[in-house]
């Protein structure tokens, strides 16, 4: 039988080098390096084996070089880490004397091996054959070329709190079109709902507005609002969107702000903007500084838009702003990258009956920012929403759902010690006679400024801050009765307060999952965040090429955070939308047109489009993501994937089948 | 003009059907018996084992096998054959692949003899024959002819196609022989010469057997829900069974980089099976789909289990 | 003689790159110890897995062979995760027609963060595979020559 694609088979024989990482002692501790070497150096093909402290040093790198010109090496196994860490170190250093970068692989006996089994020698045994299958690999590897792409100049950033929003500027002061998708029928976020912030004060709206109405009036800037993100498909740099933006029904180009359809507006329900603590029609602005900076009717509390059951809005509208007729809209765009910054919810209070969850007087902590904002239900003033009255204790509950593995989130939601902090100060501000009591498990305060600030509220303010958890907050007449323990002084307390807020935890917004799900990013993190590609060296990527997070949606954040990471991530729009061209990888399917018969087994499990199939098959390399779930179905073997070919993993599976090296014998006498 | 090819055609365990296949030809017999001279086939001509014997080694050009070997004396024939051949050919499934024969070693020996003959049985001589004659031993394992001798050519199927035994003689009298080992079939799958319809979002929402519908004309069977073993089997017969609404049960064998057939069918047909979505909500239905599969291993390897399942 | 007294299970483990792979560098990052049993090979995508090459590795004598994916809904490439399944399915059903114990082909949904659930998988594969005994012993019983 003629040989499988006779031109790919590879002409030379094979000279593969094997070079052994002790990776120091992680590596060399565990595992016998030397004897790994010395194992390899005789298994067919491999014509140079060596051991190194640390082949991803400069050192390291340049003995490979050395090694690779000096013994005319046509593969190279490097035996160390993950691939990872350092496949593209070793495939950049290969590149650099003319071998193949694709002709480099990793074995990974570290992560897999020395990191995970105790010292000895099945540790080293499996070192060995985790090394001869990547030796095996390399034999039938082919030199590849990357494909180029071409790419859309256009950022979509999804999600327009401040971490969005700074993301979005900076994509767009660079010279790019951005697509900024909001929800809700405003952007601005959370931070839009806070009075002041830590800890220098600043009124929260004063500094975010200005930004709100930049991404307003930016020329290259494309806002939607009252919009979700349907659907993402494509790869980096190519990606097609699917936009669902639902009616507003009002034409922000004429509205006025008037007001006066809200006035008419028979219809009262809890204003989500004041968390529920103020009320507000079915045609609504959230606050009066909203951007897009018009009323909008809200179809869902309305009495009734098709057909029309009320329409006093319309009438009282004097530039005719209101249109019925609005429709939901479906758009469509092509972008190079997108921006995650999706933000996040807090943990609902309902999950802690303990703390009398649905008394009025027991509040959530965006709910305390409402009350002490100056735009808020009480303008600033704080009254208890039970009755109005100012209240004269409030007890502030840290940790309400974080940091609770058995029962609720395990993590800690980082902006709680520091927010809390602030709404003890401003309380006692704004009632320079009342109590401030802090429950708390710990203070944690590691940001410029902010372990003076918590100074700043218990010496120069007297809040008081009891370090113990909270047992139970019940009503008893007026008061909310507060049972908990100082465990510093191992005494109960009973607190009675007027006013019970509940620090609570930070969790991932609703919806994100489905946006994960469309987004293929493999796995939200086990809190149900957005994972990052790596926690400390690519902290703004996902695995998904040009899809990059930003802010509270990778994990809680405070507002500092949120900024950075908005800007980091433009960098990293930007560094993508002004690659003259993009990469894309060549390690994908292809058909061997000889032996396909187009049975169509394969078109429809790609779930990218790329195979068409006319008298054959046909594999676009530029939608191909190189799964080999078409490979793996073929019947007849028509279709391959470079370089992990059949022949190839079963060639691996032999060595990793292969009876173990004899030098045990060596060993186990060298050893008694 | 030349001599005429020498050739010999041989049954091992076999059911006999390859040996009436030629006739499948049609009046082309007649050409082909006039072009070749018949030095050994028992089922046409009278010669005995001695007579096959006694010929020169070499002196046969083409030696046409057909059957599995599954006792002593078939691995002896085949033995014989070879020597006295230039070129040896596996004729039809079993010969070439073990074919459905070599589903048999699935069971041991003593097994099968339990099952055929009841407890108590051993084989021996017949009655009325005296003590030194006795039955030829049935091998261990029913196993391809490529397993005891070397093979030049194979002309597959259950029993060959009249195209592929075509095939086969048009070489022989051109004098174009290909060079060994060549299988007289098409390198590409069945699907690419059946004329049924194939869809682009195609999917098995339900695995029938031919018994149980009346099969769309038109449609691909396995879009139907029937197994056809087409994509992964070898054309060549002019999707005879498909064409007529019979599902392809693969006798041609498999591709040439299909590998093991089996797996190969298995995972194209696992893959196929999904409703209009996928996702954890419709594994049970999926599943409950590919229960439906009653025999996997007669379906997937009904000739090619003798030469599959061996490899190690 | 199949009893797998101080037998130590061979398994071949094809581990996508997205999940398990880096759910298992993420059990060595965190220390987690398993048994050293498993030889893992780096595939794209579960999807990618070729039953071949399951029947390939029990031809040569592995005691186990494990398959390792995304979660349901987190496959990077959609899909191909569920085509794995569907195929490890069919391959249960016809294993034992073999004489080979569908227990010894393993599927698990593995994800990046999931260090420890690799480790705990792994290890209780191992001690299942110990309780069938070797490969071979099992296979020899029933035919093979």
């Amino acid at each position: 039988m003629p040989p499988r694609n006779p031109e790919r088979i590879r002409a030379q024989k094979p000279r593969i080098g094997v070079f052994v990482c002790h990776c120091g002692h992680n590596i060399a501790g565990v595992v016998d390096v030397k004897r790994v070497a010395e194992q390899l150096s005789k298994y067919p093909g491999v014509v140079y084996a060596t051991d190194y402290e640390y082949m991803c040093s400069d050192p390291g790198q340049e003995l490979l070089k050395k090694a690779i010109r000096e013994h005319r090496l046509n593969g190279v196994v490097v035996a160390a880490c993950s691939p990872s860490m350092h496949e593209a170190t070793f495939r950049r250093a290969a590149g650099e004397v003319d071998l193949n970068p694709y002709l480099v692989e990793c074995a990974n006996i570290r992560e897999h091996c020395s990191w995970v089994h105790d010292p000895g020698e099945a540790a080293t045994q499996k070192a060995i054959t985790i090394t001869r299958t990547m030796v095996e690999k390399v034999k039938g590897n082919m030199p590849l070329e990357p494909v180029e792409v071409s790419h859309k100049e256009k950022c979509l950033v999804v999600g327009g709190g401040i971490a969005g929003i700074q993301a979005a500027l900076d994509v767009a002061e660079a010279g790019y079109e951005v697509i900024l998708v909001e929800k809700s029928p405003t952007i601005g976020g959370h931070m839009a709902q806070l009075s002041e912030t830590f800890p220098t004060l600043d009124c929260s709206q004063c500094i975010l507005t200005p930004k709100m109405v930049e991404v307003e009036r930016h020329p290259k800037i494309r806002l939607l609002v009252n919009s979700e993100v349907e659907e993402i498909s494509g790869f980096i740099g190519n990606y097609r969107v699917r936009i669902r933006k639902k009616p507003s029904y009002v034409d922000p180009d004429l509205c006025n702000l008037c007001g006066e359809c809200e006035k008419v507006c028979p219809v009262r329900v809890p204003n989500e903007f004041d968390r529920g603590l103020s009320e507000r029609g079915a045609i609504y602005i959230p606050f009066p500084q909203a951007v897009p900076s018009t009323y909008t009717l809200d179809e869902e509390t309305c009495l009734g838009i098709k057909p029309l059951i009320c329409g006093k809005c319309a009438e009282v509208c004097e530039p005719g702003a209101i249109d019925f007729d609005m429709s939901e809209e479906i758009i469509e765009e092509e972008v190079g990258a997108v921006i995650l910054a999706t933000g996040y919810d807090l943990y609902e209070t309902k999950a802690l009956p303990e703390y009398s969850p649905d008394d009025p007087d027991v509040i959530d902590p965006l709910q305390f920012e409402r009350l002490l904002s100056a735009t808020g239900p009480t303008r600033g003033e704080i009254r208890r929403p039970s009755d109005g009255k100012v209240p004269k204790t409030v007890v502030f509950i840290k940790c309400a759902g974080s940091r609770d593995p058995e029962l609720h989130k395990p993590y800690c939601s980082a902006i709680c010690c520091m927010y809390t902090a602030k709404h003890a100060l401003l309380y006692k501000h704004a009632v320079p006679d009342g109590r401030a009591i802090v429950f708390y498990i710990d203070i944690r305060a590691p940001g410029k400024g902010y372990e003076e600030f918590i100074h700043r509220v218990m010496e120069e303010d007297r809040v008081l801050y009891i370090r113990g958890k909270v047992a139970k907050v019940f009503r008893e007449g007026d008061k909310l009765i507060v049972w908990g323990v100082d465990t510093l002084s191992g005494q109960r307390v009973e607190v009675e307060a007027d006013l019970v807020v509940l620090a609570m935890a930070v969790v991932p917004p609703k919806g994100v999952e489905d946006l994960a799900r469309t987004l293929r990013l493999s796995c939200l993190d086990e809190n149900g965040f957005l994972k990052e590609a790596h926690p400390k060296l690519r902290p703004l990527e996902t695995l998904a090429g040009g899809i990059f997070i930003a802010g509270a949606a990778q994990g809680p954040k405070d507002i500092p955070q949120a900024v950075t990471q908005g800007s980091g991530a433009a960098a990293k729009a930007i560094a993508l939308l002004s690659a003259p061209t993009l990469t894309h990888s060549p390690e994908v399917a292809e058909v061997d047109e000889e032996l396909c018969s187009g049975c169509r087994v394969c078109a429809p499990l790609c779930p990218y489009g790329a195979i068409t199939v006319e008298e054959t098959a046909q594999v676009n390399e530029l939608l191909c993501e190189g799964c080999g779930t078409c490979v793996a179905a073929c019947p007849s073997g028509a279709l391959s994937l470079r370089n992990l070919e059949d022949s190839q993993v079963e060639s691996m599976v032999e060595a990793a089948l292969a009876e173990l090296s004899p030098a045990r014998e060596a060993v186990e006498v060298k050893g008694g | 003009m030349s001599a005429k090819p020498k050739i010999a055609v041989y049954w091992t365990g076999s059911c006999g059907g390859c040996d009436v296949s030629f006739l499948e030809v049609g009046e082309a017999i007649v050409e082909i018996l006039s072009r070749v001279e018949v030095v050994f086939w028992p089922a046409l001509v009278d010669v005995k084992r001695s007579d096959l014997e006694a010929m020169p080694p070499g002196s046969i050009d083409y030696a046409l096998i057909n059957g599995v070997i599954r006792t002593e004396e078939n691995r002896e024939m085949a033995e014989i054959l070879r020597e006295k051949s230039k070129y040896i050919v596996a004729y039809g499934a079993c010969a070439h692949l073990g074919g459905v024969p070599s589903l048999a070693d699935l069971w041991g020996k003593e097994e099968i003899f339990r099952a055929v003959f009841g407890e108590g049985f051993r084989p021996g001589p017949p009655p009325g024959v005296d003590g030194e004659a006795r039955l030829p031993d049935l091998s261990e394992k029913a196993v391809p002819l490529e397993e005891v001798v070397r093979v030049d050519y194979a002309v597959p199927g259950c029993p060959p196609p009249a195209p592929l035994i075509s095939r086969f003689f048009t070489a022989l009298f051109s004098g174009e022989m290909p060079d060994p080992p060549y299988v007289f079939a098409n390198v590409k799958a069945l699907c690419e010469e059946c004329p049924r319809e194939r869809h682009d979002d195609r999917r098995i929402e339900r695995i029938v057997r031919p018994h149980e519908i009346v099969p769309d004309p038109n449609k691909c069977l396995l879009e139907q829900g029937l197994i056809c073993m087409g994509p992964v089997t070898r054309g060549g017969c002019n999707a005879l069974c498909p064409v007529a609404g019979m599902p392809c049960t693969g006798c041609l064998g498999p591709t040439p980089e299909a590998g093991d057939p089996g797996a190969a069918m298995l995972s194209a047909l696992a893959s196929l099976v999904r409703f209009e979505d996928e996702g954890e909500e419709y594994f049970a239905r999926e599943d409950e789909v590919l229960e439906r599969l009653a025999d996997p291993l007669g379906t997937f390897y009904m000739y090619a289990f003798g030469k599959f399942r061996r490899r190690s | 003689m199949a009893d797998g007294n101080g037998h130590e299970p061979r398994i071949v483990a094809f581990l996508c790159r997205w999940c398990s792979y880096a759910g298992a560098d993420l059990a060595g990052t965190s220390r987690i110890k398993y048994p050293p049993n498993i030889i893992p090979i780096r595939v794209p995508c579960s999807g990618r897995v070729d039953p071949a090459w399951v029947m390939e590795a029990f031809a040569r004598g592995a005691d186990g062979v494990f398959i390792g994916g995304c979660h349901p809904g987190d496959c990077h490439y959609v899909s191909g995760n569920y085509k794995a399944r569907r195929r490890v399915t069919l391959l249960r059903k016809l294993l034992p027609q073999l004489g080979i114990d569908p227990r010894r082909l393993r599927l698990e949904w593995i994800s990046a963060t999931e260090g420890k659930r690799f480790a705990e998988v792994v290890t209780e594969f191992v001690e299942e595979l110990k309780e069938l005994g070797p490969m071979r012993a099992e296979e020899a019983a029933q035919d093979v020559r």
